[in-house]
């Protein structure tokens, strides 16, 4: 008997891997069994550019662009809209109220955190229920917070205007909320420590927990006293910790939307206006989607540069 | 959670905590209650201005008594549209919620045409709106327009009495469209010589006073602004002590609101926002005096009035916080509710005072009417963008006849009556009691107010960034400073006037 069949082996692999290519499976097989990184990336790459990338593009088209109200569409106007930056008054106070806002609660929350994280890392007894209560006003929306907080600041029945009143701190006729509004920033700062300070705490206690003993028995066998441990070890130990949280903080405090949407409007006045509140206004209320969505790219501008610098200043070191 | 009283709550706090400590519940057993009751009690205050909710025995009521030829209407035109959606997108006021009440029982359930109905906030409904008519993609059908967007929005409805003429075979019978009130229709509806849409709530200033507290002061409701500031102090001097002022504003800073309470005083003291020649006039000595009495009266008012809105001024006199107020007809349901009031029975309406001076609206710009009822009406439009276009018709005629009308007036909430038949209505009539939820005990004097002393915002397309934005923030500034006046209004009516002209 002879062979009938005139195809090599190699022929015949050829033609089920032929037959295979057609099927829609084969390019799924090819992906599975691949070694390489980026398809499996791809996707993901492709749908965060999407989600990203877009609204970032369509705001810089808008920016070009301005709601016309007596013709009901939008129209563009060139640089119109970014030459405003430069004459608009009141985007320079919201710039200044921005910076007072950051910079208040950024000090205020880190000496607060720092402090509270040290205290927990000392091991009173109860630090563990401490560290769990510490999460929940973390867990809160900020919107929700805001509320609770108008509650708690109402000049006629909040317990914590009765509080300060009671202190001899603020009085009926110039409460944290309302009068001539000399607390309006008071106010909208006392939520955003409420709910901010912990993740200082829970990330420098993270840090102190982490930190390696010898150097600080080393201090003491020297003599070293406690503060003088803190101020020349633990603290540089910590830096990395440190800048994590401030860097975190930056540029969510640069966002800042909810406590003074809820509790003052940006008043009074533009006693509050933040950035963020100011771009809110421009977009929704007064419907200059054009000016708004400049307003939205210097933000976010804003946000990357004072990150950059805080990294370079700070020599920050992942 | 929502039917738990605050008195439950703070009884399910202590409770919790007791039991805890007694061992007979687990600590996630108490955090547990302890949440729910907290976010009980941080709510009531957000919810206290919704409209109470009703019954499903009276929204029963109100279908079985919908007359026989809507009902045979809506399920033989409307039906033909059987499974079509149509978006409506409106601000959360009494009328809109009462009709978002009726609506299934009274037109889905009979038309099977469902409606997707949305609440925002009045200047998210403004982004909206907007966003739809630049777009034109019709991603709502009906809009609900306050009054001082007809100017920028005229172009982007149905004129309804068109529609009416041209679709006779989706005309609902009996629709009577003269019966609307005909100051209402010219002053919230009308633009040059088009209609924007049905007028559908009119929010209007009236006159309201604690009974009880002038009886014991001996005070009479008062004729004049004079004699009202007077009664302010009169209230404050004695009752501030314990938590009861002169009156309250709704000043909150940077809110249109503000702006509201501003013009009523300017208007009633002579002034304008604009003139003839479509200047500002809020420089003049009849505005600065209006918003020197507007300051003047400020004093008289608690120190968180800064900080209300209409929402807080509602809430502040429905907790007792006021001895006299002049403000919006539909809270007054409210004040009268036993359930949620510490008003309830003692607030009464009166004549608005006359006006101490007054501009003829032929010397005034932008079809502004001055006087001190200044009314806040909305209409309900068709979107000209509308894909659904006759089912939204269908709707939009259900939603503003005469028996919806009523029904809304009368499940409770405070809607106001936008028809001469629903004033003489006597089941409207009938719900005129003292100290009852949902009362039209103040319909009569609002009736004259709407007929008589209508106070109305210019209409121009840039109205909306003028009183949103300039007027309530600047005057913001003003009211929580000791600032002269003069100079502010100098500074507003520039920044006006550079808005009106670009």
């Amino acid at each position: 008997m002879t062979n009938a069949d005139p195809m090599t082996g190699i022929e015949r692999r050829a033609g089920r891997e032929a037959v295979l290519r057609r099927s829609p499976f084969w390019a799924l097989g090819r992906v599975i069994n691949s070694e390489r990184p980026w398809p499996w990336i791809a996707p993901v790459v492709i749908l965060l550019l999407g989600i990203g990338l877009y609204p970032f593009i369509y705001n810089i088209r808008n920016s070009f662009r301005e709601f016309n109200p007596m013709t009901g569409n939008v129209e563009p106007v060139g640089l119109e809209n970014w030459r405003r930056l430069l004459q608009d008054d009141r985007l320079h106070g919201a710039f200044l109220t921005s910076a007072k806002y950051v910079l208040a609660a950024l000090v205020i929350e880190f000496v607060l955190g720092l402090a509270i994280a040290v205290l927990l890392n000392s091991g009173p007894a109860i630090s563990g229920l401490w560290q769990s209560l510490m999460i929940l006003p973390m867990v809160v929306p900020p919107t929700v917070a805001a509320v609770m907080f108008r509650v708690l600041e109402n000049p006629d029945y909040g317990a914590l205007q009765w509080l300060l009143e009671g202190v001899g701190l603020i009085d009926k006729q110039e409460p944290l909320l309302g009068g001539t509004g000399r607390y309006a920033m008071a106010a909208v700062l006392i939520p955003e420590i409420w709910q901010w300070t912990p993740f200082f705490v829970l990330i420098l206690l993270a840090g102190l927990k982490a930190l390696p003993q010898d150097p600080l028995e080393a201090a003491q066998v020297d003599g070293a006293g406690a503060w003088r441990q803190f101020w020349d070890i633990t603290l540089p130990m910590l830096r990395p910790m440190i800048a994590v949280a401030v860097l975190f903080r930056l540029v969510d405090l640069l966002k800042v939307f909810d406590y003074i949407f809820v509790l003052t409007s940006g008043g009074p006045g533009t006693r509050t206006e933040v950035l963020s509140f100011y771009a809110y206004q421009r977009s929704f209320v007064t419907i200059e989607w054009g000016y708004g969505s400049v307003l939205g790219i210097v933000i976010l501008v804003l946000a990357i540069v004072l990150a950059n610098v805080y990294v370079r200043v700070f020599k920050v070191a992942w | 959670m929502s039917a738990m009283k605050d008195t439950d709550a703070k009884v399910a706090i202590y409770r919790a905590i007791e039991d805890w400590r007694a061992g007979r519940i687990s600590r996630r057993k108490m955090l547990g209650v302890l949440a729910a009751a907290g976010v009980a009690l941080t709510s009531r205050p957000m919810l206290r201005r919704s409209a109470p909710s009703v019954s499903a025995a009276t929204l029963q009521e109100a279908a079985a008594t919908q007359p026989e030829e809507i009902v045979a209407f809506l399920r033989d035109v409307g039906g033909q549209f059987r499974g079509t959606t149509i978006r409506v997108v409106s601000e959360e006021t009494p009328p809109s919620r009462a009709i978002i009440n009726l609506k299934k029982e009274m037109f889905e359930d009979i038309t099977g045409i469902t409606v997707n109905w949305e609440v925002v906030p009045l200047d998210q409904v403004l982004a909206k709106v907007s966003q739809d008519a630049a777009s034109k993609l019709g991603a709502n059908d009906i809009y609900y327009f306050d009054q001082a967007w007809v100017g920028r929005f005229i172009n982007d409805t149905y004129d309804p009495r068109e529609l009416l003429d041209q679709k006779p075979d989706l005309a609902m019978p009996n629709y009577n469209i003269e019966d609307f009130l005909e100051p209402l229709v010219r002053h919230i509806a009308m633009y040059g010589d088009k209609m924007i849409g049905f007028p559908c709530d009119v929010p209007i200033f009236m006159y309201f006073y604690r009974k009880d507290i002038y009886d014991e002061l001996g005070l009479q409701p008062a004729t004049t602004m004079e004699e009202y500031l007077e009664n302010a102090r009169i209230i404050n001097e004695a009752k501030s002590g314990e938590g009861t002022y002169g009156t309250v504003g709704q000043m909150k800073s940077g809110h249109y609101a503000l702006e509201c309470d501003m013009t009523a005083y300017v208007w009633s003291h002579g002034g304008s926002v604009f003139t003839a020649d479509g200047k500002c006039a809020l420089a003049d000595d009849f505005a600065i005096q209006g918003v020197e009495y507007m300051r003047q009266l400020q004093q008289y008012m608690p120190t968180a009035v800064t900080t209300y809105d209409w929402g807080g001024q509602f809430t502040a006199i429905q907790q007792g916080q006021g001895g006299q107020v002049i403000t919006w007809g539909e809270n007054f349901p409210g004040w009268d509710d036993p359930a949620n009031s510490k008003v309830s029975g003692l607030m009464e309406p009166a004549p608005l005072p006359a006006n101490t001076a007054q501009r003829p609206p032929e010397e005034c710009g932008f079809e502004e009417h001055p006087d001190l009822g200044h009314q806040g009406g909305s209409t309900y439009c068709l979107s000209r963008y509308s894909k659904n276009a006759d089912a939204a018709w269908i709707f939009l005629q259900w939603a503003t006849c005469s028996n919806t009308q009523t029904m809304a007036s009368i499940i409770g909430g405070g809607a106001s009556p936008m028809r001469q038949s629903t004033f003489d209505d006597p089941r409207v009539k009938e719900a005129a009691q003292v100290g009852v939820a949902g009362t039209t005990r103040h319909f009569p004097e609002m009736y004259n107010v709407i007929m008589n002393r209508m106070g109305t915002e210019p209409h121009l397309p840039q109205w909306p960034l003028i009183a949103n934005d300039i007027i309530a923030v600047e005057l913001g500034k003003l009211t929580t400073s000791d600032d002269p006046t003069g100079p502010a209004m100098v500074e507003i009516a520039k920044k006006v006037d550079e808005a009106a002209s670009s």
